[in-house]
């Protein structure tokens, strides 16, 4: 309604490389749209918490969530289908930014799922931004994992320098199989505890018990209660910062 | 953007634009100047962009009057133009009913008049225009009053012109503008006083009697008799045009012409009640009232402003809501940055939460308004967090009457900021609702709040966020697992038999048999052994299970393994069992009970109807009182019917635009051919009837296409219409089963002679008078209350109204809400309802939540 300030032709900063078509054929897509992307999420927010928030902008007809190519684990995305375009705008309008799970989530328009976009697009498997990130950041997976393979190196040196055998784990090397992704780092004490959770789709489908949720919240309190000064400063108090959103959007795969 | 164009944007404000000066002479003067520069060779652009400004920021409608009143001396015929620009928005506004634009565009057109453009006299004309129209909508005789809500916001309209231009008008045409007031008076005397308690946030005291409480108008004429007994002094409108007085008379006025209101609707064919109540019901969606007040913090904190300046700034805070409703940044600093020389944060917390609680309807989802809360609380973060927090308890304190819609509101709205603000509040404060019965209604405020904040988050982070208030444990909703009655750990209940069975389907499952297979092997192997309930019991069960570990899951499941569901659950006794299974599997979680039935309406495994029975099911009715879980899955139902028809109805919509423009070309393409048909060519020298063959043959091709797809459209769109029929159909199925459900179940509970004043004095205590009570004072520097013991909780503390008093209160509450809510779509179907279940059989107090919330005239009662 507000023409005044908002350039209603800038839909999305974000061109997805992936989108095959022309420039107006994307922003036509855009338009169209009624599936939201969601970025910024913790790795550890679940379908429900997605659905209870995003349910208040419409009635919602799926949510995708975005995995870890190799390790099948949320990494941190994910695409909410509604059923209106008008539900997809406000959710857009009314959610981006805002808080879901202690993180401000960002929501734009998305030209539409499909099949395989819901894979991170990392070398690792996870999305490409947290490759290279160097904060530290508990609600996905510590460092970035550029860092992380840094860090093990040098916790190899120090360990075996040091010859304080059996005070740190053992040091996997970074492998792309079923466990990659989050794995295998220096942070791994903190957060092995949390792979259990991690859900995975296709494989691990109808084998899983699902009586799991209460240890899975259990560890999720663990970490959120140790690492809650690190969190803070990701978390936005001015509410426009427009600049963390760019950079975000930039380093999104 | 040019400099002209954020000049004009940014007049007013404090920005860089104008060197944070916060002088409005001087902003005036820098914009006029750079306009006056740009005026000879970008007027065209200059004219709409000023129109869009003055249209989207009305609060600097002063500001813009003034500067036109300047480019007036510069150029009168840039000018005329605009004054005719607006008399046309403003005429097309009055014939499509577009209340927003009738009302700002009137209040340009006085501040075109403060600023000499206009003559007060064409002012008055409006006024009159609007005022004898509105006289006659009322008129028994010759107007139809069930349109009332129009004629109330024409004059409403005339009246919110007055803080604008009232002292000029009282200056320059005392008698005429005295004539429209006395005009006004005689209106007022006329119009029936609205009594909407069907849409008042507070279930109304109508033990009183006696204290009619005033509705908007005569409200407002109050405030503008008021302003008027002042001399017209108004603190909240800036009045820029003084400082150019001089310059301004000197400007020529320009002609407004004369401009005419929409004819009268057509009064109901038949003089009855019935017809009545629905064009009265059209028209109050066509107009309807923008705001209520919602009194929710002491005089003390907001009336120590003239009674005119809370009608202003109300004015000025939902013109923001309005027009920078997705302009999170605009929106929180016009919001705090308003043209007015007093605080207003008590009355911006009481507007927002008016809107937000708004009956039937606010103009935004109210998650627009939660995301306007939080911007507030980021932008005024040493004031408006504690006002919020203010306006949480005093709303707490009295919600034993708030209604039950505006109660759900409250509960997400509440859930969702605590949500964005680390779950941090005061838990302790309202430790003592553990003392009260399970029912008291601000107990289960605080157990559905937590409820609501543990879907947003996790069990042990709210937990965690409540440990200053520990005993509030009890009021967490359970872990949330799933209770699997066929899982390996217990086995004593269940035969090893049925175990046996659940782990074979599951294993076919996983072995990706077939939807189809599986049916086989129920029907064949199980069913005919174990019979209906077990076999319906393990089947649902189990696929729940292999469904359990997401939304996601879920889904998948239900996509690939439905049809083995709606092949067992064939009727409604059977799907109500199915539902019945989902809501044992997912005991511990009321949010997957509640997605899992909807998830399996919207694959019609189950009907809305059997969802209705199950909600009205015994075990759900005990429950009716204590928690929302019932009416959650009661409220989706209802509301995915209703987006079915929404839906419906829009794709009619589109397709009937489909079908003009197929017949427009087809015919095109008829003539087309028909032309080159009749045209003579040469062909080989001698003259033949007709285009070359080539052409005439692809034009004939063209025109056939576009016959076909004409008719394809046609098809659809009878399709389409035939599916809406049958919507519309079903949902007074739907509606005729959810009233006599509510009127069954009342029937059974209320006592004979009820009356809802002897329910709730059942202890006489329900109500705490806020007045009275300093319990909100708040401190103002970091939101914690100074409440004493003895206002705080135990006044509160001595609520004691019998579970079957408080049963029914809410069952009533929650009944008037789903009749509000969708009083649309139920008008339609109320003769029917009329005869089968508002009739005189059915309680009193059943057939007045109804109709109140119908908002149908309760005289028939």
């Amino acid at each position: 309604m507000a023409s005044l300030f908002k350039d209603l032709a800038k839909l999305s900063a974000y061109r997805d490389r992936r989108f095959n078509g022309t420039q107006e054929e994307f922003e036509q897509a855009l338009l169209n749209s009624i599936t939201v992307y969601i970025g910024n999420m913790s790795f550890y927010t679940t379908e429900e918490q997605v659905y209870e928030l995003f349910s208040r902008a419409g009635e919602i007809k799926k949510i995708i969530m975005g995995l870890d190519k190799n390790s099948k684990t949320p990494c941190g995305f994910c695409f909410v289908l509604y059923y209106s375009r008008e539900d997809a705008e406000d959710a857009v309008k009314y959610i981006s930014g805002t808080i879901l799970d202690d993180r401000p989530i960002r929501v734009d328009f998305d030209w539409g799922f499909v099949e395989g976009r819901q894979w991170g697009r990392g070398r690792s498997g996870g999305q490409v931004r947290d490759e290279y990130r160097t904060d530290y950041d508990p609600g996905r997976g510590g460092y970035g994992k550029l860092v992380q393979r840094e860090l093990e190196a040098q916790r190899q040196l120090v360990d075996y320098g040091a010859g304080s055998l059996g005070s740190f784990p053992p040091v996997i090397p970074p492998h792309y199989g079923r466990h990659g992704g989050g794995h295998g780092h220096g942070v791994s004490n903190r957060h092995g505890r949390d792979y259990h959770r991690k859900r995975h789709r296709d494989d691990d489908r109808y084998g899983r018990e699902s009586s799991k949720r209460n240890s899975d919240h259990e560890s999720r309190r663990a970490s959120d209660h140790e690492s809650r000064p690190e969190k803070n400063p990701r978390f936005r108090e001015s509410g426009d910062s427009d600049d963390e959103e760019e950079d975000d959007r930039k380093r999104r795969p | 953007m040019s400099s002209w164009k954020s000049l004009l944007l940014r007049i007013g404000d404090k920005s860089s634009e104008y060197n944070s000066s916060s002088d409005l002479k001087d902003h005036i003067e820098t914009c006029f100047g750079a306009l006056r520069r740009e005026l000879a060779h970008s007027s065209s652009e200059i004219l709409p962009f000023l129109l869009q400004c003055a249209e989207q920021l009305p609060h600097k409608i002063p500001l813009y009057g003034t500067l036109i009143g300047l480019l007036n001396l510069e150029d009168e015929d840039f000018v005329k133009k605009i004054v005719e620009d607006t008399q046309n928005v403003f005429q097309d506004a009055l014939g499509s009913g577009n209340c927003d634009r009738i009302r700002i565009s009137m209040r340009f057109l006085t501040a075109l008049m403060c600023s000499k453009v206009l003559q007060p006299a064409s002012l008055v004309v409006v006024f009159e225009t609007l005022l004898s129209s509105a006289a006659i909508t009322v008129d028994e005789e010759k107007g139809n009053p069930s349109w009332q809500a129009r004629a109330d916001f024409y004059v409403i309209c005339i009246l919110s012109c007055l803080p604008w231009g009232g002292a000029e008008l009282a200056e320059q045409v005392p008698e005429e503008i005295e004539r429209v007031l006395v005009g006004i008076q005689a209106y007022l005397s006329i119009r029936r006083h609205t009594s909407d308690s069907g849409l008042s946030f507070f279930e109304d005291d109508e033990s009183g009697g006696d204290i009619v409480e005033k509705d908007f108008l005569e409200d407002l004429w109050e405030r503008i008799q008021v302003l008027s007994n002042n001399g017209w002094k108004v603190e909240s409108v800036p009045r820029p045009h003084l400082s150019f007085e001089a310059q301004l008379v000197a400007g020529k006025s320009h002609e407004f012409g004369p401009i005419s209101c929409p004819e009268q609707p057509e009064p109901p064919s038949t003089n009855s009640a019935v017809a009545y109540g629905k064009q009265k019901h059209d028209a109050e969606l066509k107009y309807p009232q923008r705001i209520r007040r919602l009194n929710i913090f002491p005089a003390s904190k907001t009336e120590d402003l003239q009674p005119i300046d809370r009608f202003v700034v109300e004015e000025y805070l939902l013109d923001v809501l309005l027009f920078f409703n997705g302009c999170r940044k605009e929106c929180a600093s016009f919001m705090v940055g308003l043209p007015v020389p007093f605080r207003y944060e008590y009355l911006m917390a009481e507007t927002i939460f008016s809107q937000l609680l708004l009956l039937p309807h606010p103009p935004f989802k109210p998650i627009y308004y939660t995301l306007v809360i939080m911007d507030l609380c980021k932008a005024l973060p040493g004031a408006f967090p504690a006002v919020v927090a203010g306006a949480v308890r005093a709303l707490f304190d009295k919600i034993a009457g708030l209604d039950m819609e505006c109660r759900t509101r409250l509960i997400l709205w509440f859930s969702h900021h605590l949500s964005n603000f680390q779950f941090i509040w005061p838990w302790d404060e309202w430790a003592y609702v553990l003392d009260l019965p399970k029912w008291a209604p601000q107990r289960v405020f605080v157990q559905e709040v937590l409820e609501r904040e543990v879907r947003l988050s996790y069990w042990d982070k709210i937990k965690q966020s409540i440990e200053n208030a520990s005993a509030l444990e009890e009021l967490l909703p359970p872990k949330g697992g799933p209770n699997f009655k066929y899982g390996r750990t217990d086995g004593q209940e269940k035969t090893e038999q049925e175990q046996a069975i659940s782990a074979d389907l599951s294993n076919k499952v996983k072995g990706r048999q077939s939807a189809r297979e599986i049916i086989l092997w129920i029907e064949e192997n199980i069913y005919p052994i174990h019979g209906l309930e077990i076999t319906l019991s393990v089947v649902i069960q189990t696929l729940l299970d292999i469904g359990s570990k997401s939304f996601t899951h879920l889904i998948t499941v239900l996509e690939r393994y439905g049809q083995v569901m709606a092949k067992l659950c064939s009727d409604q006794d059977k799907q109500v069992m199915l539902i019945a299974e989902v809501s044992s599997y997912w005991k511990n979680n009321a949010q997957m009970t509640a997605i899992a039935i909807d998830r399996m309406m919207g694959y019609r495994l189950i009907s809305n109807l059997a969802i209705v029975r199950w909600v009205f099911s015994p075990e759900n009715i005990e429950q009716f009182h204590i928690s929302d879980c019932p009416w959650e899955v009661l409220r989706n139902a209802v509301s995915k019917t209703y987006n079915r028809i929404t839906d419906l109805r829009k794709e009619i919509s589109s397709l009937k635009k489909g079908v003009i423009s197929a017949e427009e070309a087809a015919s095109k393409a008829k003539a087309d051919l028909e032309a080159a048909e009749s045209k003579l060519t040469l062909l080989e020298g001698e003259p033949v009837l007709g285009e070359n063959p080539a052409k005439l043959k692809h034009l004939k091709s063209v025109a056939e296409k576009a016959k076909e797809e004409e008719e394809s459209m046609h098809d659809s769109l009878q399709a389409k219409e035939a599916l809406l029929a049958r919507a519309l159909d079903e949902n007074e199925v739907l509606f005729l089963s959810l009233y006599k459900n509510f009127s069954t179940v009342l029937m059974e509970r209320l006592p004979d002679d009820a009356t809802l004043q002897s329910l709730k004095s059942h202890g006489d205590s329900m109500a705490v008078d806020l007045e009275e009570s300093p319990a909100m004072e708040v401190d103002d520097e970091n939101g914690i209350p100074k409440k004493s013991q003895s206002n705080g909780g135990k006044a509160t503390n001595i609520y004691n109204v019998g579970e079957k008093e408080q049963w029914c209160l809410s069952t009533l509450g929650y009944l008037k809400a789903f009749s509000r809510q969708y009083a649309s779509e139920i008008w339609p179907h109320i003769e029917k309802l009329d005869a089968e279940v508002f009739t005189e059989d059915a309680h009193p107090l059943f057939r007045k939540a109804v109709y109140s919330g119908l908002r149908r005239l309760s005289n028939e009662l």
